[in-house]
Parts: structure tokens; sequence; C-alpha cells
């Protein structure tokens, strides 16, 4: 091991991580735009809770890695003192409504890209672009303005991050530590009550695995980069599972090859599509598909800038926030998140209504 | 023979779900419909669609790259 470079080690632990990632979705239809669309459509909520038992999986363990001392999770984007509030609304509704336009979020697309869905392929270049044009392009001018007119630091309030058990602790005059444990311990146990009080969803072992097995792969990227990562002289940023800003350093790893190196989120993007292909190609379920029609290729075009632009606001997807944010507890994430269902939503009403208009009035006439 | 056709084939989740749920609505209790895709996601949405509305998948059958369901509306 002594021979390998930290870079080196932490891409092959992402590019593992997302290989499981990838097969298990590919295998058991996970999908957090499904989830929404399940639950408007047609009343199931078995895909939610899937979704649900992920978070309250990757809560319990990262908490546990945290309080054991073996990760600083405050060191992650999500728990900085910089309240994003703003951006994580509007980015989160964006990414939302953008992923139901084009067929699934920004993991799922990498997955179906695997599966052979070229539909996903200009989606996942479309998303990649205007990604990177939000991080450092044309776009990240206007990022900018919006983070620095409306982020609040919480060190002037006092706090030193934005955990939400942190925040109601300095509140209530508890200890920040015991604070974060109790929160932790009580969103973790509602979110499994939820799950499993329903009797569909216990019996949906596919749904229920998929949870498990989803929720675990947050907790393995924080080892990946926080433990087979760190190095002192050249430390690997603590880091997990999230697509939207790897999408666009994946599009200029490939360009850039030669002068690059690869980092955790590249070697997931790269894992995933692997993992999904293979999978694919073992259940016969590989295909070559394209698209039909002149609207579903511009819904597709739109849907993937949208979740590039709204996930770089949201400083990530409903996998990167709402997931591996909500893992931390961060209170940015949870307004990303529930930006993110809402925007979904809206979403899923603007399809079945055929204009926006006509979405906003569904929304407001059944409440 | 089912007695009207959607074809959702190119399209993918949510959107053979959506524009069958819509076509299901003009066709009368006791009669089907059949709907065409070619996402292979659509296999399960379709199974989870008729479990959760309380219609009937008469038939979910493959032929090369096209899946073909029967459901019979039942309410």
């Amino acid at each position: 091991m002594g021979e390998l470079a930290t870079t080196t080690i932490v891409g092959i632990g992402g590019f593992v991580i997302g290989l499981v990632f990838g097969a298990v979705v590919q295998r058991t239809n996970f999908c957090t735009m499904g989830a929404i669309s399940d639950l408007v459509l047609m009343g199931d909520g078995r895909r939610f809770r899937a979704w649900v038992l992920a978070i309250a999986v990757a809560i319990i363990g990262t908490h546990a890695l945290y309080f054991g001392g073996a990760i600083d999770v405050n060191k992650s984007i999500y728990l900085t003192s910089n309240l994003g509030w703003l951006g994580a609304i509007i980015g989160g509704a964006m990414f939302g409504f953008g992923m139901t336009l084009a067929g699934g979020c920004g993991s799922k697309t990498v997955v179906r890209l695997g599966a052979g869905n070229l539909k996903s392929l200009v989606v996942a270049i479309v998303l990649g672009i205007v990604a990177y044009m939000t991080l450092r392009g044309l776009l990240a001018l206007a990022r900018v303005q919006l983070e620095t007119a409306t982020n609040i630091d919480l060190k002037t309030r006092g706090l030193n991050n934005q955990n939400i058990g942190e925040m109601a602790g300095a509140l209530f005059g508890l200890p920040g530590h015991a604070a974060r444990a109790i929160a932790a311990v009580v969103v973790a146990a509602a979110f499994l009550v939820f799950c499993f009080k329903d009797a569909d969803f216990r019996r949906s072992t596919t749904n229920v695995v998929a949870g498990l097995m989803i929720g675990l792969t947050p907790i393995a990227g924080w080892l990946v980069t926080g433990i087979l990562g760190a190095d002192e002289f050249n430390p690997t940023p603590l880091a997990s599972l999230t697509f939207v800003a790897p999408l666009g350093e994946s599009l200029q790893y490939l360009m850039t090859f030669t002068g690059s190196t690869i980092n955790f989120g590249i070697a997931v993007v790269g894992g995933v599509i692997a993992g999904s292909f293979l999978m694919a190609v073992a259940t016969g379920t590989f295909q070559i598909e394209g698209f039909t029609d002149r609207n579903d290729f511009v819904r597709h075009i739109g849907g993937g800038a949208l979740m590039g632009a709204g996930g770089v606001l949201a400083l990530g997807c409903t996998i990167g926030q709402g997931i591996t944010g909500m893992s931390t507890m961060a209170l940015g994430s949870v307004i990303a998140w529930l930006s993110i269902i809402a925007g979904g939503y809206l979403g899923v009403k603007y399809l079945e209504e055929g204009s926006f208009s006509g979405a906003v009035r569904a929304v407001f006439a059944r409440g | 023979m089912a007695n009207q056709l959607l074809d959702a084939k190119g399209l993918n989740c949510p959107l053979p779900i959506l524009k069958a749920k819509k076509a299901l609505k003009d066709v009368p209790v006791g009669e089907t419909l059949e709907v065409l895709a070619t996402d292979p996601g659509s296999v399960a949405d379709f199974e989870a669609f008729c479990r959760a509305t309380g219609n009937e998948l008469v038939e979910s059958t493959q032929q090369e790259n096209v899946y073909r369901f029967v459901i019979k509306h039942v309410r």
C-alpha cells in the first residue's frame, strides 16, 4: 500500500463504493424522483420510505463515526457555519423540478447511462456542463452574488456549525455535544418508525434492502476520504456521496486527463456507471435507448440544466444533500431536502397538467 | 385484445405511469387498457401502480425490447 499515492487509494475506494451503489440502484429500482412520483401519482409510499430508511441508516452511521472520534464531519461542506438558506431553497426546488423532467436525479441519470440509456448521456453532459458553469463559469458570478447577499454567518450568532441539534441546544441552553446526540437519536428513530410502521414497506424486501444498502454508502464514503485519504502533507477533503459537482468534474477529468488527478467524486461516478452496466448485463436489462420525440428531448435538456445549476446552488442533489448532507443533520441539508421534494412534487404536477400555471393551480387546489 | 391502446414507447418514468393514469380515466370500468413501453423500469412501475390503485394487471409481457401491459379498469 505504501507504493500507492493517497489520491489513488481514495480513487479506488470511491470506485468500489460507486460500483455497489450503481448495482444496487439498477437492481432495486431505488429512485428519489420515482419516490415522489409514486406518492403523487399512485399513493404508493414504498420507494419514498426506502429513501427515508437510507437517511436514517446514514444518520446512525455518520454519528457513530463522529462520536467515536473516527471522522470529524464538521469539516464537510454541509456543516459549515456559513448557512446558505436561500441557495438551498431555490437550488433545491430547481433540482427537484428538473429531475422529474429528466426522468431521474443525478445519480439515477448515471445509473441509466450505465444501463444503455443514451437520453441519460445527454442529461449527464448538460448537467455536468451547467454545474461547472455555476461552480466556476459564467453562472458562478450570479451564484456568488446570491450567496454574498443572503448567506448567514452563524459565527456572528455564537454557533460554530449548522447541526440542527447544536442549534436547538444553543436555544435551550443545552451543551452542544449532548444536544447533537439527542437530536440524531430522535430523528433517526422517528424516521425508522415512519418506515417500518408501514406494513406494505415491511413486506417489500426490495425496498428495505435498497434503503439499507444505499444508506451504508455515504458512511463508507466518509471512511474512504476521512481515513484512507488522511495524508499529513496533502489531506483529502472530507467528502462523501454526491453527484452534481462530480459530474462536472468528471467531464473535465475526461477532457484534461493527462494533467488531472482523480478525486473521490469522479471515481464514484465511474464506479456507478460500471456497477449499473454489470448489473444490467447480468440481469438482461441492458438496452440502448434514444430519444423518440422532440418534446422529450427538450424536457431532458431542460431538466439536466435545472439540476446542474440547482444542485450547485443547493450544495447537492437528492443523494448529496438528500442522504449524505442529511446524515450530518445540517440545517442547510434539511432545507435543501425539503425544497427538492417540493420541487419534485411541482414537477410531477407540471407533467400531469401540461403547463406550469396548471401545476401551480393543482398544487394549491388540492393543498 | 384490449379495448384501448396507449403507446408510451421511448418515454421513461414517470411518464408512462402518468399517461396510463390519464388514459385509464377514459376506459369504462370492466374494460382494459393496453400499454406499450420501452423503459425497463416500467415493469416494476406498472405492478406498483396496479397494486396501489386497485386496478388489475391482467398481463405483463416482453417482446424484444417492448414491454406490454394490459390493465383492467376495476375502479
